[in-house]
């Protein structure tokens, strides 16, 4: 049953799960090209730490781009086809969607897998100044993670009701215009930022993908 | 006539300057009258910065703790707890040096933290009365700065003496310095080249500092930055923009040796430099600042060694080791991030199980 379902979702998802193992498998190649073994015209460390980190804010986007596009790819035909499929086989729901969740994390392994072996090369190859480093293993799991979140994220809501996703997005949507009002008439309220804190830093579900992105450092 | 020459104008010059004798003596006369306007505003203006600070400390406690003395006004600021918490380590740092504290009375002001009112301008110190012990325990770690007692070591350091011996976070700090650097003395001191460290934190006599921090590359990328300026002259700049950066490295060289002084950025800075102070301090134990203030004047790196009681070499030696001991953790992925990535990533599956949206009408 596994690869049956595993099947469709490749078929459905094969172009994300394709373009993305290739964006993440460069990615880490192009932001390395400044080192050279040639002194005149090598990056010195300082450089090379902020051109490292420019390509880094790239990886949390791939990442979140990737999970939403295969998550929306793991529902989209159940949703054209108004879950005729799901509620015909003799299976339980929590065991259908489990299987949709499951396949959908297998079709992400590519990207991953991507992205590790662009910056086990990246690393190999870069000449890096004294006193820098690679960390190709632990930036390929740390996508991995980010890519997983993200993924989770977009299946949940995409498994979601249209009543869930607009109650969701209407909470979001009055938090903002509250915050608008409320610096219209002069009164000191802060709601966006505390609201962010608690998303975007530790336990929040989006702190992966914050902070630097480093596969060289010191 | 040639015998003439020199008798006549000599007369000539006399005559000339007779009226101008007059002048010099009436000008003298004008110049001693302005001293002495100086001199007379100078008093008042003492007399006024007197009567201010007798303002200002009137009607203050005084807190001795140690050789520390503040001067601050009724509050409940937790100053006596916070400088009872400071003295040990300021002492420890200072030695016997630290005794000084006690000609030199600390003014603070315990600022209301709910009033509008605006703080009353002066000398003081203002801190705000709520301040916990601890971080008001740092803040007087800070101001605890003896460096007035040598011009030469706060020259050197670039700013005040801290005693601080908790400094691992200052020590990354360098470390980063000494890696990213776009020094070729600051990059050779990482790899272990002692004389390069001593040219980087200019613990030597430092001639031409240009030539001994930085390399062609590196001279060129700061003239470019130092001379592309609005207040760089209108030559300088062509230099800067033309012949340096075309690869003449003699017109860079002339144009950051024309830098006034202090102008052209160290390779390590006041961080670095402090952080060697703590090293030396930490190698000789508490009489180092005492035996510091006490050397000849000279270079600040056999200053430091004869304080410290070892010599130049196995000084920089344990500096660079305790920098290279600080490396910052590489930040890639931190562990607790990883388990709650994961955390959210079954919690995100478990809501998509839960999902209804199946449950077509």
């Amino acid at each position: 049953m596994f690869r049956v379902v595993l099947y469709g979702q490749w078929k459905w998802s094969r172009i994300v799960v394709i373009l993305g193992t290739i964006a993440g498998f460069a990615l880490p190649i192009l932001s390395v090209q400044g080192t050279t073994n040639d002194p005149t015209s090598a990056m010195k460390a300082g450089e090379l730490l902020s051109v490292i980190q420019s390509w880094g804010v790239l990886y949390p986007v791939l990442a979140a781009a990737i999970g939403l596009l295969v998550a929306i790819a793991t529902w989209a035909p159940d949703h054209r086809g108004r879950h005729v499929l799901a509620l015909s086989l003799p299976l339980p729901r929590w065991r259908y969607v489990l299987l949709r969740f499951t396949a959908g994390l297998v079709l992400l392994v590519p990207a991953m897998l991507g992205v590790l072996a662009g910056a086990v090369l990246a690393s190999a190859t870069a000449a890096l100044p004294p006193g820098l480093e690679t960390y190709p293993v632990a930036l390929a799991i740390r996508f991995a993670l980010a890519l997983g979140v993200a993924y989770a994220v977009f299946f949940a809501i995409s498994a979601g009701t249209t009543r869930t996703a607009g109650i969701i997005l209407g909470l979001i949507g009055a938090v903002i215009v509250v915050q608008v009002v409320a610096s219209a008439a002069g009164i000191e309220l802060d709601l966006t930022s505390p609201f962010l804190a608690v998303v975007m830093n530790l336990p929040g579900p989006l702190a992966i993908f914050t902070g630097r992105w480093m596969l060289i450092d010191v | 006539m040639s015998d003439r020459l020199p008798a006549t104008c000599f007369a000539v010059v006399l005559a000339l300057c007779a009226p101008l004798a007059g002048q010099i003596a009436e000008l003298r006369a004008r110049a001693d009258s302005l001293l002495v306007e100086w001199q007379l505003a100078k008093q008042f203006a003492d007399l006024q910065d007197s009567l201010r600070l007798a303002r200002e400390r009137g009607g203050r406690d005084t807190i001795r703790v140690g050789a520390l003395v503040f001067l601050v006004n009724r509050s409940p600021l937790p100053l006596r707890e916070a400088a009872a918490t400071a003295w040990p380590q300021i002492e420890r740092f200072y030695g016997p040096a630290a005794q000084a504290f006690a000609q030199r009375p600390f003014l603070i002001q315990a600022v209301d933290p709910d009033t509008n009112e605006d703080v009353p301008p002066g000398w003081a110190i203002k801190i705000l009365w709520n301040t916990e012990v601890a971080p008001l325990a740092r803040a007087l770690i800070t101001i605890a700065d003896l460096g007035p007692l040598d011009p030469a070591l706060r020259d050197w350091l670039g700013g005040v003496v801290v005693p601080r011996f908790d400094s691992g976070p200052g020590h990354a700090e360098v470390y980063i310095q000494l890696v990213t650097a776009p020094s070729q003395a600051a990059q050779r001191c990482y790899r272990g080249d002692r004389a390069a460290c001593r040219d980087a934190l200019s613990l030597s006599d430092m001639t031409d500092p240009a030539t001994r921090w930085y390399g062609p590359d590196e001279r060129r990328a700061l003239a470019a930055m130092e001379f592309d300026s609005p207040f760089a002259g209108a030559r300088r700049r062509e230099q800067a923009a033309h012949a340096c950066e075309q690869g003449s490295d003699s017109i860079c060289l002339e144009l950051l040796r024309a830098l006034p002084p202090g102008r052209l950025p160290p390779p390590l800075d006041y961080q670095a430099r402090l952080t060697l102070l703590e090293t030396a301090v930490r190698v000789g134990g508490a009489g180092t600042f005492q035996r510091f203030l006490a050397t000849p004047a000279g270079p600040m790196g056999s200053r430091l060694a004869a304080a410290a009681r070892v010599s130049e070499d196995s000084l920089i030696e344990r500096w660079r080791n305790d920098v290279l001991a600080a490396r910052p953790t590489p930040v890639p992925l931190p562990v607790l991030g990883a388990w709650v990535a994961l955390g959210w990533i079954v919690v995100f599956g478990t809501c998509g199980l839960r999902s209804s949206r199946w449950r077509v009408s």
